[in-house]
């Protein structure tokens, strides 16, 4: 952190002896602070995985502990079994599917829509730009029933077409955040290769997408794990049990009015974050490196 | 440079394409025709049955599907399961795009609406040709899926409300087990007595949750909707209001929470007070037993006891189909839809593997038939209903059409909260109850 | 600043060109538009075939009585309109309880979101760990776990009370229902922080490297380097979490469902409730489409202050 370094280096101007006293103290400053904020904010999930291992009997007797009095996997065995016969491997296979093929196709189109936006000067941008926002801004309950109608018109029940066809048009969201990078990029350096014959597509690829990799990468991260948990669209559309992705099957586990496995739901709950909470430390990765690296040379 | 633009986008798209094309088909080979469920090429009948549920019965019920499929290997049965808030957006769903299932798992509470809307078919004729074969089922449990006399649900287990005592805390307060037949009375000086002498709650259920006000009218020989839905159905407001009172009374004595807790606590049966031995009684539906049972862990004794009464009133326990299998005005095989409904009624096998989930069954013969192998809160659960079974009250026609929004906009948010929360008096949330209810059913009513 | 220069000179250069010439302008304008249309092409062919006819039909919906289960409707003009905003006591509540988490729950939650973001934005050992362990919340979504899980928390014998030795029913007291979940949003500031860091990594180094020379120290350079240059982020994140914030949903409908009192019955929670509840989805489709309008004019009233506050490296327009 720049700022950090500029003021003990102030001090070092000053007080040469506490250089060393005041960036230690500095540091242990820092980590204490993050550390215990971090706690915090982990308090809620390590709840989750420990009631996760907790026994049927103690479950609901020994809550608030978040260490079980006796560990078992017997939650996890029972949660992966499924349904009859299906097991979480099939939900798990179908979630990565749905999740793995719709970020990529979010991510791809949105980037290509959004340089249209950013960068284009084209009659109705700002009419199909606020056309785009509308979108996110009426409720998903009142769409559903037309929306169900349309494809099942289609025959398209049962099948991934409903969940993955229409992001081949990207996702508002990823679009306005890759158009907000993507402005935030001087133009000389598109001029520039413009002026060197490179026509708007070269420009996109050899000066705009480079430098959009963060925005990138974060759109990804969101939308493997927005598609992840969404459970609506798999409700409406997949139908078939042998297609229930991991959102919709630990919907499944919970019944009020009847007898729940409470301890499968927090096993299979505490697994689901696995895989997004893997994506995300891999991705984050080049997050870090990202822009940093290439400086604005790109 | 242009040139590779076009390139790099066609390879793209290719991939995208690619991908979609083989969506269905990658990890779990969907069957696209199952949103087709008319006959097969290979001449077999393929059978649609939704339901909601828990895990546990989503493997009973796909068990019997199998045990059924075993019997007609001419029929293939496509079933889909939801839990219960998911399942009612889905159906509602499919009916409004014509896609109900063959089957579905209907409710009491929502039968009428159903039935109003023409999405659910008659049984009757197949009760008439043998289809359908109720020679062990009483009349009585069969009530409830009538409506103007035409069958449309198969009732799938019976359920009463019971209220759960803890034996050892009421030994400890050295109080005698209450009659069957107590009245609110009774009730009242019970529960504060057990939270007195032992400090804790003395009873920990939902008391103003919509069961309760209906089982006051039941009680005393009326029902809360008229008779074609568009109004309330009894005249005198004064048993709920003096009910009301009660409840604040012992809210207000500590006796049981406070509303803010009972909010705060959430309605599952697992987290009830009772399960951690900070009170001494609750109440369930009679098939939550089970549930209850093993929440508590072992080692723990409960009593089973029928509902309080008004001071006079007949029983305010009825036998409740728990729930319902129904074939839908849009089904395409009605008639192999009665044949797999009379399995799942009838069949002794397919319910020695359902074993009571969805209540107590309503053959006797299969009820005979499990008695044997049942466990011992399962056992509590047969006894209970056996033990009320010949002085419950008949059981009350099905919920108006508008009962689901009476409940959700009327009933809790400008009734019962404002009253328990102290910003109305009792007399005040029934007269409210009084005119928007008159107003929201005549409008479902339609 | 060096980004007003910039902009300064990239505005010349357009100027520049438009004198030169105006012929090639006018050939090149008809290209932009040609290749603009090309661009955004995926998106419109989407819009058109999968979300165009179900916007419009919610619209016609919500001037009828649809109810889901019957097939036909009748026309009822604007009473649906007119019953929300004068027969409807709980349609008042819900605009209530959106409007004060929208106005509570956004602010501090971006606040946080770039707090942190500041914080994690530095090379110091762990730093990968620690924005791991920042983000996890944000990926616990809305399951029923989460909602058994925020009931324990703030349950009687849970946390919250254990540390600050209360007994109060954080989610049953109408006072404290709506802050738990506002704090629950708080918690899950993970989105809004991946973009603030996604920002903070394009501003080149070069420009702090070039203000520290100059003297500035740690605060000035955020104010004259770091917040200039991220605005068109923050922009972003205000225009979506104000959306997200009107539409808040998952987290009312699994842990409160509107409870106590409808203190937290958020707008969308109601319209889900009246759509697939109580089945009235000509009411619900007309109040979506005034949900939509109230975030649409909040919309155009922050698009138009940006011109005063957001900064882009690459402003023409």
């Amino acid at each position: 952190m720049e700022t950090v370094s500029t003021a003990s280096g102030r001090a070092a101007v000053r007080a040469p002896r506490s250089v060393l006293q005041h960036k230690t103290f500095r540091t242990v400053i820092y980590h204490g602070v993050v550390a215990g904020l971090g706690y915090v904010m982990l308090y809620p999930i390590l709840w989750l995985f420990a009631s996760s291992f907790k026994g049927r009997a103690e479950i609901w007797t020994n809550v608030s502990s978040l260490i079980p009095q006796q560990f078992t996997l017997e939650n996890y065995i029972n949660g992966w079994r499924g349904f009859g016969g299906i097991t979480f491997t099939t939900f798990y296979l179908n979630s990565f599917f749905y999740a793995g093929v719709g970020t990529l196709l979010a991510v791809a189109a949105s980037a290509v829509v959004a340089y249209g936006f950013a960068r284009i000067n084209f009659t109705g941008r700002r009419f199909w730009f606020a056309c785009m926002l509308s979108t996110l801004m009426l409720p998903v309950q009142v769409q559903i029933i037309p929306q169900y109608i349309v494809f099942s018109q289609l025959g398209w029940i049962n099948t991934f077409y409903p969940l993955l066809l229409p992001r081949f048009g990207g996702q508002a969201f990823f679009i306005f955040m890759i158009m907000q990078f993507i402005r935030g990029i001087p133009r000389d350096l598109d001029e520039a290769a413009e002026m060197d014959g490179c026509g708007k597509g070269g420009v996109f690829f050899r000066i705009i997408l480079p430098q959009i990799t963060p925005a990138l990468i974060t759109a990804a991260i969101f939308s493997f794990y927005w598609t992840w948990e969404d459970f609506l669209s798999p409700l409406i559309y997949l139908n078939a049990p042998r297609l229930y992705t991991v959102s919709l099957a630990l919907r499944a586990f919970a019944d009020p009015s009847g007898t729940t496995d409470w301890g499968a739901i927090f096993a299979m709950s505490s697994l689901s974050l696995v895989p997004v909470f893997v994506i995300f430390i891999l991705f984050q990765r080049f997050l870090v490196e990202g822009i940093s690296t290439t400086g604005l040379k790109g | 440079m242009r040139h590779k633009f076009w390139l790099l986008l066609a390879v793209l798209t290719t991939i995208a394409l690619v991908f979609a094309a083989c969506a269905p088909a990658a990890p779990a080979a969907a069957p696209e025709a199952a949103s087709q469920p008319a006959a097969g090429g290979d001449g077999k009948i393929e059978l649609r049955i939704a339901w909601w549920g828990s895990q546990n019965r989503h493997d009973r019920t796909i068990a019997v599907i199998e045990q059924f499929e075993q019997l007609h290997p001419n029929i293939d049965i496509v079933y889909e399961f939801a839990g219960w808030g998911d399942y009612w957006t889905l159906m509602s769903t499919q009916a409004a795009g014509g896609n109900l299932a063959d089957i579905m798992q209907q409710d009491y509470a929502r039968l009428e609406e159903w039935v109003s809307r023409g999405l659910l078919a008659p049984l009757d004729d197949f009760v008439a040709d043998g289809t359908l074969n109720f020679a062990n089922v009483s009349e009585s449990s069969l009530a409830g899926g009538r409506l103007g006399g035409k069958l449309y649900g198969v009732n799938l287990g019976t359920n009463s409300m019971t209220i759960v005592i803890d034996a050892d805390k009421l030994a400890e307060a050295g109080l005698e087990t209450p009659n069957p037949d107590w009245t609110f009375d009774e009730f009242e000086r019970v529960a504060t007595e057990l939270h007195e002498k032992l400090g804790i709650y003395g009873f920990t259920g939902n008391l103003t949750n919509e069961q309760l006000w209906k089982n006051i009218y039941l009680s005393l020989g009326q029902w809360v909707y008229n008779e074609d839905g568009t109004g309330l159905g009894y005249e005198d407001d004064q048993p709920f209001i003096d009910y009301l009172k009660m409840v604040k009374r012992l809210q207000d004595a500590g006796v049981t929470q406070s509303r803010e807790q009972e909010i705060a606590a959430g309605g599952s049966v697992e987290t009830d007070l009772i399960v951690t031995g900070q009170s001494a009684m609750t109440y369930v539906w009679s098939n939550q037993i089970v549930a209850l049972t093993s929440a508590a862990g072992e080692g723990r004794n409960f009593i089973l006891l029928p509902m309080p009464r008004p001071a006079g009133g007949a029983s305010a326990n009825y036998l409740k189909p728990s729930m319902f299998f129904s074939i839908t005005s849009q089904a395409r095989h009605p008639k192999e839809a009665a044949m797999f409904i009379d399995f799942f009624t009838n069949n002794v096998d397919a319910n020695k593997v359902l074993m009571a989930e969805r209540g107590v069954p309503v053959s006797s013969e299969v009820r005979a038939a499990l008695e044997p192998l049942l466990d011992a809160p399962q056992k509590m659960m047969f006894d209970y209903i056996a033990s009320i079974e010949s002085s419950v009250s008949p059981i009350p026609p099905p919920d108006a059409p508008g009962h689901a929004d009476l409940i959700n906009n009327v009933y809790w948010p400008l009734v019962i909260d404002p009253f328990m929360f102290g910003q109305q008096s009792a007399e005040d949330a029934v007269r409210i109850l009084r005119e928007e209810a008159n107003i929201v059913l005549a409008a479902a009513a339609r | 600043m060096s980004e007003a220069l910039s902009v300064s000179s990239s505005s010349q250069h357009a100027n520049d060109q438009r004198r030169q010439s105006v012929k090639p302008h006018k050939k090149r304008w008809r290209h932009d538009n040609w290749m603009g249309y090309l661009f955004i092409s995926p998106w419109l062919i989407a819009f058109f075939a999968f979300t165009f006819i179900p916007i419009i039909a919610s619209l016609v919906l919500a001037f009828t009585n649809y109810d889901v289960l019957s097939p036909t409707w009748r026309w009822v003009g604007l009473e649906n309109f007119e019953r929300m905003f004068t027969r409807d006591p709980r349609y008042i509540k819900s605009l209530q309880a959106t409007f004060f988490y929208a106005f509570t729950a956004i602010p501090l939650r971006l606040i946080f979101a770039l707090a942190v973001a500041m914080l994690l934005n530095t090379n110091r050992r762990m730093v990968a760990g620690y924005r791991a362990a920042y983000y996890a919340p944000s990926i616990v979504g809305g399951s029923v776990a989460v909602a058994v899980m925020w009931r324990e928390i703030f349950g009687r014998n849970g946390l919250i009370n254990a540390v600050f030795g209360t007994d109060v029913a954080w989610l049953g007291n109408p006072n404290t229902a709506i802050w738990t979940l506002i704090l629950l949003a708080v918690w899950q500031f993970g989105s809004p922080m991946l973009i603030f860091l996604a920002g903070l990594k394009q501003i080149p180094r070069e420009f702090y490297e070039a203000a520290s020379i100059d003297g500035a120290n740690g605060w000035q350079q955020f104010w004259r380097i770091t917040l200039p240059l991220l605005t068109p982020i923050i922009f972003f994140n205000l225009v979506m979490q104000l959306i997200s914030g009107f539409m808040v949903f998952t987290q009312a409908f699994v842990i409160t469902g509107g409870a106590p009192l409808d203190t937290t019955l958020f707008y969308a929670l109601y319209i889900y409730q009246r759509a697939f509840v109580s089945l009235q989805m000509g009411y619900a489709s007309a109040m979506a489409w005034v949900l939509l309008i109230i975030i649409a004019v909040l919309t155009v009233l922050v698009f138009r202050s940006s011109s005063y506050w957001v900064f882009y490296s690459s402003q023409e327009d």
